[in-house]
C-alpha cells in the first residue's frame, strides 16, 4: 500500500520534472538559438533549415559590432543612465519609504496613497510630457535629461514603507532614548538594517533602467547620446539587414545584466518576489 | 536626587482613557515594580516616563526637573526593553557607544565607560559580538550594560524577563537586585509576574484595569491586600474566597464560619451582610477539633517541600490549602479546617478590603 503511493508520487515528481525542463527548454531555446546565430557567418543564419551548432564558428560579427558602431560610448551612456538613475531611485525611495513608515507628519496618509495611486498611471501617458519638459529644460541628449523621468519607481518606495514597518518600533524607541536625532536614526540604524533589500533593490533597478527603451529612445536623438538598447537598432547596413550581427549587438547589450543576474541571483530574486504583487 | 514623580496624569489614546489622574512618586534609589495583568496601563505609565508616550494631563518631574515636554533623549533615563532592542547590525561595544556618541563624549570617555560596565556585568569577552552571536541572556546583560554606560537619574524596565526560561529568569532576577544593591539606582520595573514584583521590590504599584488598586511594599501586598483584585492577583496559588455574613455578638463583630461557628474579628469597619472571607492556603490549618470548615480533599499536588489539598468545603467552595510535604491525606479524606484569624481578609461586595486583621 504504502509503495505504491510512494510510486505514483515519484511518477508525479517525475512528470512535474519534465514538465518544468520542457518549459525552461522553451525559455531558453530562443537565447540560445540568438547567441548561435551569432557565431554564424551571415550566410548560415539566413539557411531554411535548424542548424543548432554552427559550422563555421566566427567572431566577426561581434568585431564589427565593437568597432563599426558607437557601442562603447552606448555602454557609458547606458551604465550612467543606470548608475544615476539607480543611485537617486534607492536613495530618495529609502528616505521617503522611511519617512511614511516612521514619521508623524500631517498629510501622511495622503502622500502614502498619493504614492499608491501612481501605480495607476502607465509611464506611456507622460511620455509627451515628460518630452515636452525637457526639451524645454534643453535636457534632451544630455545624461540628466535621460535620468530625471526614469526616476518615478513609487514601488521602490512601497517596499522600503512595507519593511521599514515590519522594523519593531523597539528599535527606534531605544534610538530615541540615547538621544539621537531623527537624522541618525535613520542613517545609523535603520539603513544599516536593510542592507540586504537596498542591495536587491539597486539590482533589480539598475536592470529596469538598462533594458528601459522608451524614453532613451525619445531623449537621444543623436547617436552619440544613445543608449545600447537604442543602439543597437541603429546596427543596420544600407544593404539590407545583417542578423547576425544585429544578434551580436544584442548579445553585448545584454551580457551586463546577465552577468549582474549571475553574480546577484539571490538578491535579484529576493527583490523581484518582494515587488510581485505590488508592482503595477 | 532621582526621584520620579507624576502628579495627575491623564492619558487618553483616542476616546479611551488609559491612565486617569495618577499621582505616584518613586523616591530616590527606590525600586518600584508596576504589577499588573495586560492592559492594566502599567507599560504606558513607564513609556509617560521615558518620554516614548506623551502625557495628555498632569506633570512629570524627574530629580527635580519638569519633563512632560523633554523628548526622550533628553530625561536622563535608560529603558530596557522587552526584546532588548538591540542594533543587530552593532558590536556589542556598538550597542553600548552609541548613545554616548549621540550626547557628544569624547571617545575616552566612552570606552572608560563601556569596559567599566562590562565589568561590573562580567561581559569583557562579549564586546566585539553582535546581538545575533549571544545567547538570550548574554544580550538581556548587554541591554542592562547599554543602560548602565548612560548613568542615567533612573532605570525603566520592561518586563525584562519575559523572554528568557524558566531558570535563566530565576538566575537573572538575583542579578537584577544584586546590581540594584551595588548601584543604588532609581527604578522603575514594569512585569505581570507577581514572583518577580515581590523578589525585587521596595513597592509594588498593582495596576488594574488601568487604575491603582493598591501601593505597598510587597509583603503589605500579600498579607493585607486593598481589593479583592490584588488579593487575588498575588500570591500562587491564589487566595481562597469563601462567601459569609457578619454577624454582631453582644457589641462584638464576627463572622459565621461556614461551618456556622462564629468567629470574632478585630473591630474595624467592616460591611455589614454578606461579604467574602479572604484567606491564603497556607493560613488555614488541618485540625482535629474545633474547625472552622470541614470538607472533602478532591486534589492532592505533592510539591516536594509542601502539599497542595483541593478541599470540596461541605458547605462552601472548593478551596485550596496547604499542608506539609509529607501530608498524609488521601483523596476523599474529610478533613476539618481552621483559619489563622490574623491573616482573614474581608472584602464588601466593591471589592475593597473591610477588614486588615494584621493590623488591628
Amino acid at each position: 500500500m504504502m509503495g505504491g503511493r510512494f510510486q505514483i508520487t515519484r511518477l508525479g515528481a517525475g512528470l512535474l520534472t519534465s514538465l518544468t525542463v520542457l518549459i525552461a527548454l522553451a525559455w531558453v531555446f530562443p537565447l540560445y538559438w540568438g547567441v548561435i546565430s551569432s557565431l554564424k557567418p551571415e550566410d548560415e543564419v539566413v539557411r531554411p533549415y535548424i542548424e543548432l551548432w554552427p559550422q563555421t564558428l566566427t567572431f566577426d560579427h561581434y568585431y564589427s559590432a565593437l568597432t563599426k558602431s558607437l557601442i562603447g560610448l552606448w555602454y557609458i551612456n547606458s551604465l550612467a543612465t543606470a548608475v544615476g538613475v539607480t543611485a537617486i531611485t534607492i536613495f530618495s525611495s529609502m528616505l521617503c519609504g522611511y519617512a511614511i513608515s516612521q514619521l508623524n507628519f500631517p498629510g501622511r496618509r495622503y502622500l502614502h496613497i498619493l504614492i499608491l495611486a501612481c501605480f495607476m498611471v502607465p509611464t506611456q501617458t507622460l511620455i509627451i510630457n515628460h518630452f515636452v519638459l525637457m526639451a524645454h529644460m534643453h535636457l534632451l541628449n544630455t545624461w540628466l535629461g535621460m535620468i530625471l523621468p526614469q526616476l518615478i519607481y513609487p514601488v521602490i518606495i512601497i517596499i522600503y514603507k512595507q519593511f521599514f514597518d515590519g522594523v519593531p518600533k523597539e528599535f527606534r524607541e531605544a534610538a530615541l532614548m540615547d538621544n539621537a536625532s531623527e537624522w541618525r536614526i535613520f542613517y545609523r540604524v535603520y539603513m544599516p538594517m536593510n542592507w540586504g533589500i537596498t542591495t536587491a533593490l539597486a539590482i533589480v533597478v539598475f536592470i529596469w533602467t538598462w533594458n528601459n527603451f522608451l524614453w532613451p529612445f525619445l531623449a537621444a536623438t543623436q547617436n552619440e547620446t544613445m543608449t545600447v538598447p537604442v543602439g543597437i537598432t541603429q546596427v543596420y547596413n544600407a544593404f539590407g539587414v545583417y542578423y547576425a550581427r544585429r544578434l551580436a549587438a544584442a548579445v553585448l547589450a545584454a551580457l551586463p545584466v546577465v552577468l549582474l543576474y549571475l553574480f546577484f541571483q539571490r538578491q535579484v530574486t529576493q527583490a523581484i518576489t518582494l515587488s510581485a504583487g505590488i508592482k503595477g | 536626587m532621582s526621584d520620579i514623580k507624576l502628579s495627575n496624569v491623564s492619558k487618553t489614546f483616542g476616546t479611551v482613557s488609559v491612565i486617569d489622574d495618577l499621582t505616584l512618586t518613586v523616591h530616590s534609589g527606590e525600586f518600584l515594580v508596576l504589577l499588573g495583568p495586560s492592559g492594566s496601563g502599567k507599560t504606558t505609565i513607564l513609556r509617560m516616563i521615558a518620554g516614548l508616550e506623551t502625557i495628555d494631563k498632569g506633570t512629570l518631574e524627574i530629580g527635580g526637573q519638569r519633563c512632560e515636554s523633554l523628548p526622550p533623549g533628553q530625561r536622563k533615563v535608560a529603558m530596557v526593553f522587552q526584546n532588548y532592542a538591540l542594533y543587530p547590525h552593532m558590536s556589542v561595544s556598538g550597542n553600548m557607544a552609541f548613545g554616548l556618541e549621540n550626547i557628544g563624549l569624547d571617545k575616552a570617555e566612552i570606552a572608560a565607560r563601556i569596559a567599566a560596565a562590562a565589568k561590573l556585568l562580567e561581559m569583557t569577552s562579549l564586546l566585539d559580538r553582535y546581538p545575533a552571536q549571544l545567547s538570550g541572556g548574554q544580550r538581556q546583560r548587554v541591554a542592562i550594560g547599554r543602560a548602565i554606560v548612560k548613568q542615567p537619574k533612573a532605570f525603566l524596565f520592561d518586563e525584562p524577563l519575559s523572554n528568557l526560561d524558566a531558570a535563566l529568569r530565576v538566575r537573572t532576577r538575583v542579578e537584577l537586585a544584586q546590581l540594584h544593591q551595588r548601584l543604588q539606582s532609581t527604578v522603575v520595573y514594569v512585569t505581570h509576574d507577581q514572583t518577580e514584583a515581590m523578589t525585587l521590590a521596595d513597592r509594588v504599584v498593582v495596576l488594574n484595569n488601568r487604575h491603582v488598586e493598591q501601593i505597598g511594599t510587597p509583603m503589605e501586598i500579600y498579607h493585607r491586600p486593598a481589593t479583592r483584585f490584588v488579593a487575588s492577583f498575588v500570591g500562587s496559588p491564589a487566595m481562597n474566597f469563601i462567601q459569609v455574613k457578619t454577624k454582631l455578638n453582644g457589641k462584638k463583630m464576627g463572622i459565621v464560619a461556614p461551618s456556622g461557628k462564629w468567629i470574632a474579628l478585630p473591630s474595624a469597619s467592616i460591611t455589614k451582610g454578606d461579604v467574602e472571607l479572604g484567606i491564603r492556603p497556607e493560613s488555614i490549618n488541618i485540625v482535629d477539633r474545633d474547625a472552622d470548615a470541614t470538607g472533602q480533599v478532591k486534589i492532592i499536588e505533592r510539591l516536594g517541600e509542601r502539599t497542595l489539598l483541593h478541599v470540596q468545603l461541605d458547605k462552601g467552595p472548593l478551596i485550596i490549602v496547604q499542608d506539609s510535604g509529607l501530608s498524609k491525606l488521601n483523596i476523599n479524606s474529610p478533613v476539618k479546617l481552621k483559619f489563622n484569624v490574623s491573616q482573614i481578609s474581608l472584602f464588601g461586595p466593591d471589592g475593597k478590603s473591610s477588614l486588615r486583621s494584621a493590623a488591628s
